[in-house]
């Protein structure tokens, strides 16, 4: 066991303050160790690992077919990216083929997990930075408002709301008939019509830009030397997206546009997350429309998980969670479970940032920052 | 910095933003009073073995598939032989079978790969219990549930094994094939 | 002697009706909060609207237990929720209900409540001080750089009533807008109603200005380690002091217990405090947290020159007339 950890005030005036795992803002059970010169954030320390589970270790212990629901609880907030990336690289490894359909179908969820995944983001950003006795709530309620709406699709389509398992190792397990299509497409337009009003009470808000504009800023240099993903790094000017750097799925039949933006503040941040909402809207209407028929599963029907067995090897595949590039690295050694199975996971590579950033900031701007990089503990944990 | 009148009119947008939505019908649904209608394919409910209505025998032929499939490892399945079926699916039935529902992660494996379609989910919300005895599913409570099924079988899940399988069919959705003809044309 | 029992039974009713007023400003606010989220509030306890929810809440609170930290200090940590509710509702007793009817009706009466109301900023600061807390300290120290800075608008403010009435006595400045009310009067009014409207709320730590108590930041600062029925002072004070600061500007800018003749003068100053009231509620639940040097710079860079020139026209205004 090692000794717990020894927090110093390091000079006369300097306050350390633990905002420790409990904290309404620390997005889930991070710890950040600040040391505070009166307002002013002079160093900060995260501390992760309180939510670890151990999955990249039970992964050896479990079969290649029972293995796919495990990963949605990873970055629990867009489920099916998680065991979207761990089919990908199963199947890559052991040279199995998708179907067309069920190619679409992974991409038609992964995208409304998408939207998702952002206005829970957004609806926390408002928590952060407005209270929960003020502003922030009303924003937080109308992002839920919409994204029970989308939960309510998945529900119909796939029986839960969430962590739908709706990926198979050689497919995806539910399809969408015409009821269900109209209902999405209805959908989109939905949300796409309340996005004015989630815009008017954030981003609109001079207030919000006061508090985001040249807060946490990420430069170009400091986004490549750390290694940040995803809408983090398209808004420091990098238009890099898995999605068409290495497409998958139905990826490389659709035409999106990537939002990119240079400033690398927190403001870039939320204008890029806002873009990426209206896309996906837009993307899933597409999907919609250009599903091609057939199977949605190309394997026979699972009975023994003992029987799946991979050919040895190694292999690394990537989807674009909506946290960024989440990988997983597959190692087998022939048989039926993996030898080791690592999870490269966005929010880990993202709050690397963290200690970057927060100096020279107020106690205020912390949550804007962390709000801004949008970690999920459960995927810096795993 | 945003200019003044930058903040002065986003203010007045969020002001307004909220003052329209003040008078828009609230979307409450007050529970329990108001309940909803639960979508053919939930797998939130319990669990259930199901028993044949024409025969009234049970479904589960004792294969422990499910266990085998199951992540969590929740399911403990163990066989036993018995007489032959009328309806033709084999003469082994299960001797204990339980589910520790507390620890079930609701992915439908177990239920996926049944090949009688035995272990089927509820359309009723999860069991809820003060103990934890409470949320451990005894073969009694599964057959207990079945039965519930036979009297109502609008409360089965859409999703059974059957049903599953067959959307998942490697070759459903594909058109017919082509009767081969001689030569062109 | 029926003068100072007639004082004592005006001083105890009006203390009973503003405390039950006080814990119903906490139903109004939940419902009106959740009509501003597409949802309804409380609607259990008390069928079919929830009304006894401040009962009920009252009653948590009462029955909960009630922790000193051992290393807080005992006797500032057990004054500090006795030193935010009491000033508040002290600045009550100030307030004329009817011509000639207050249950303190000094010559100074207006500078007496100013004076009152700001010593919720004492009690705000021991509680932050006594927790032994580093929470609650960096909530004690934004609060005396700011609430202490928006002071000093908020006096200025205030004098523009007093300037126009030319007397400090509450009762005579509701008299002199029996013509116009002195937020009707041009620009001059306006611009004090609004001025004030910002530092009453960083007064009373309402979003946007809720520094002091930023639940996101600093959990709940100044009053983190409270639990109970101090707690329950703490969240009291909070809505008496805004119930108080309404009142106020009620008085002082809307014309206080005047109205026309078929209501009584008391009901048209409840009506118009729960105006404001309903105008605080729109603008907290709308509007996100400003940060605390921009707060700062708001202050001393726009409110207080606005305020003091503001001043200045109003003098040169009655002086003119």
């Amino acid at each position: 066991m090692s000794a717990p950890i020894e927090v110093v005030e390091r000079e006369f005036g300097e306050l350390a303050l633990n905002m420790g795992p409990q904290h309404p803002s620390t997005h889930g059970v991070l710890r950040l160790i600040l040391h505070l010169s009166g307002e002013t954030v002079v160093k900060a320390d995260p501390s992760i690992g309180y939510l670890h589970r151990g999955v990249e270790k039970l992964s050896e212990h479990l079969a290649y077919d029972q293995l796919a629901p495990v990963y949605e609880r990873d970055d629990y907030l867009a489920p099916t990216a998680n065991s979207h990336a761990y089919c990908l690289a199963v199947e890559a490894l052991g040279k199995i083929e998708v179907p067309p359909r069920g190619r679409w179908m992974r991409a038609f969820v992964a995208e409304w997990q998408r939207v998702s995944s952002h206005l829970v983001w957004l609806g926390t950003l408002g928590l952060d930075l407005g209270g929960a006795l003020g502003g922030g709530t009303t924003l937080y309620m109308h992002c839920f408002r919409e994204r029970e709406k989308i939960l309510d699709l998945l529900e119909e389509l796939t029986g839960t709301r969430y962590h739908t398992n709706m990926n198979m190792i050689g497919g995806c397990r539910y399809d969408l008939d015409g009821a269900m299509a109209a209902k999405s497409v209805a959908l989109s337009a939905e949300i796409a019509r309340a996005l004015p009003e989630l815009h008017a009470l954030a981003g609109d808000t001079g207030i919000f830009r006061e508090r985001t504009e040249g807060v946490g800023v990420i430069t170009k240099d400091l986004a490549l030397s750390l290694g940040v993903t995803g809408p983090t790094l398209r808004a420091s000017g990098f238009p890099t997206d898995i999605r068409t750097a290495a497409p998958y799925d139905a990826y490389p039949e659709l035409r999106f546009e990537i939002p990119v933006r240079q400033a690398g503040d927190a403001l870039a941040r939320y204008q890029v997350r806002m873009d990426e909402i209206a896309i996906s809207l837009r993307l899933v209407d597409a999907i919609v429309e250009g599903l091609p028929p057939g199977p949605l599963f190309s394997r026979k029907p699972i009975k023994n998980p003992k029987a799946t067995k991979l050919p040895a090897g190694e292999t690394y595949v990537a989807v674009e969670s909506p946290r960024g590039e989440l990988g997983f690295h597959l190692v087998s050694d022939g048989t039926a479970q993996p030898l080791r199975l690592k999870i490269n996971a966005p929010s880990f590579a993202n709050l690397q940032a963290v200690p970057h950033l927060l100096p020279g900031g107020l106690v205020a701007d912390v949550v804007a920052i962390l709000g801004s990089l949008d970690p999920v503990m459960g995927d810096v944990d795993r | 910095m945003a200019s003044a009148r930058a903040v002065f009119q986003g203010t007045l947008l969020a002001l307004t933003a909220t003052l329209k939505n003040a008078f828009r019908k609230p979307n409450t649904v007050r529970y329990p009073k108001q309940k909803r209608t639960l979508p053919g394919q939930w797998r939130a409910g319990s669990f259930a073995l199901t028993i044949d209505p024409a025969t009234g025998e049970e479904n589960c032929i004792g294969c422990r598939l499910c266990e085998y499939i199951c992540p969590s490892e929740i399911i403990a399945v163990t066989l036993r032989k018995g007489e032959a079926r009328k309806n033709g699916i084999g003469a082994t039935y299960c001797d204990v079978f339980t589910l520790d529902y507390q620890a079930c992660m609701q992915c439908e494996l177990c239920i996926q790969v049944c090949p009688t379609d035995a272990i089927v989910m509820t359309r009723a919300l999860a069991p809820v219990a003060t103990t934890r005895d409470g949320l451990f599913l005894s073969k009694e409570r599964l057959m207990a549930n079945g039965r519930e099924l036979v009297a109502e079988p609008a409360l089965t899940s859409q999703a059974t094994g059957t049903k599953l399988r067959e959307w998942t069919d490697a070759a459903r959705g594909l058109p017919p094939a082509e009767p081969k003809t001689e030569g062109g044309a | 002697m029926t003068g100072w029992l007639g004082a004592l039974v005006l001083s105890a009713t009006v203390l009973l009706v503003a405390m039950t007023i006080v814990a119903y400003l906490t139903w109004i606010e939940r419902k009106v909060a959740a009509r501003f989220q597409n949802r309804i509030g409380p609607y259990q306890v008390g069928v079919p609207h929830g009304w006894l929810q401040p009962l009920a809440d009252v009653l948590k609170l009462i029955v909960k237990e009630d922790i000193t930290p051992r290393s807080a200090d005992p006797l500032l940590f057990n004054l500090a929720p006795v030193m935010v509710v009491a000033p508040a509702l002290i600045g009550f007793a100030f307030i004329p209900l009817a011509p000639g009817l207050a249950v303190v009706d000094h010559p100074y009466s207006y500078l007496f409540f100013t004076a009152f109301a700001s010593l919720t900023l004492l009690g705000i600061f021991a509680a932050g001080w006594s927790s032994n807390n580093k929470y609650a300290l960096l909530s004690a120290l934004r609060m005396v750089a700011m609430v202490a800075s928006y002071e000093i608008p908020l006096l200025l403010t205030l004098l523009v009533p007093a300037v126009f009435a030319g007397s400090f006595r509450l009762t005579d400045v509701v008299e002199a807008q029996r013509g116009l009310w002195f937020i009707a009067a041009p620009v001059v009014g306006q611009v004090a109603f609004l001025v004030f409207l910002v530092c009453a709320l960083a007064e009373g730590n309402k979003v946007p200005l809720d520094l002091i108590e930023a639940e996101s930041e600093l959990i709940a600062a100044y009053n983190v380690e409270y639990s109970g029925i101090k707690f329950a002072l703490f969240y009291a004070g909070e809505y008496a002091h805004t119930l108080a600061i309404c009142a106020l500007a009620a008085t002082v800018f809307l014309g206080g217990y005047l109205g026309p003749a078929f209501l009584p003068g008391v009901v048209w100053l409840l009506l118009k405090i729960l105006v404001l009231f309903l105008g605080v509620l729109w603008i907290r639940w709308s509007l996100l947290r400003v940060r605390i040097d921009q707060a700062l710079r708001l202050n001393w860079m726009v409110l207080l020159p606005i305020a003091l020139v503001n001043l200045l026209a109003a003098a040169w205004w009655v002086a003119r007339s």
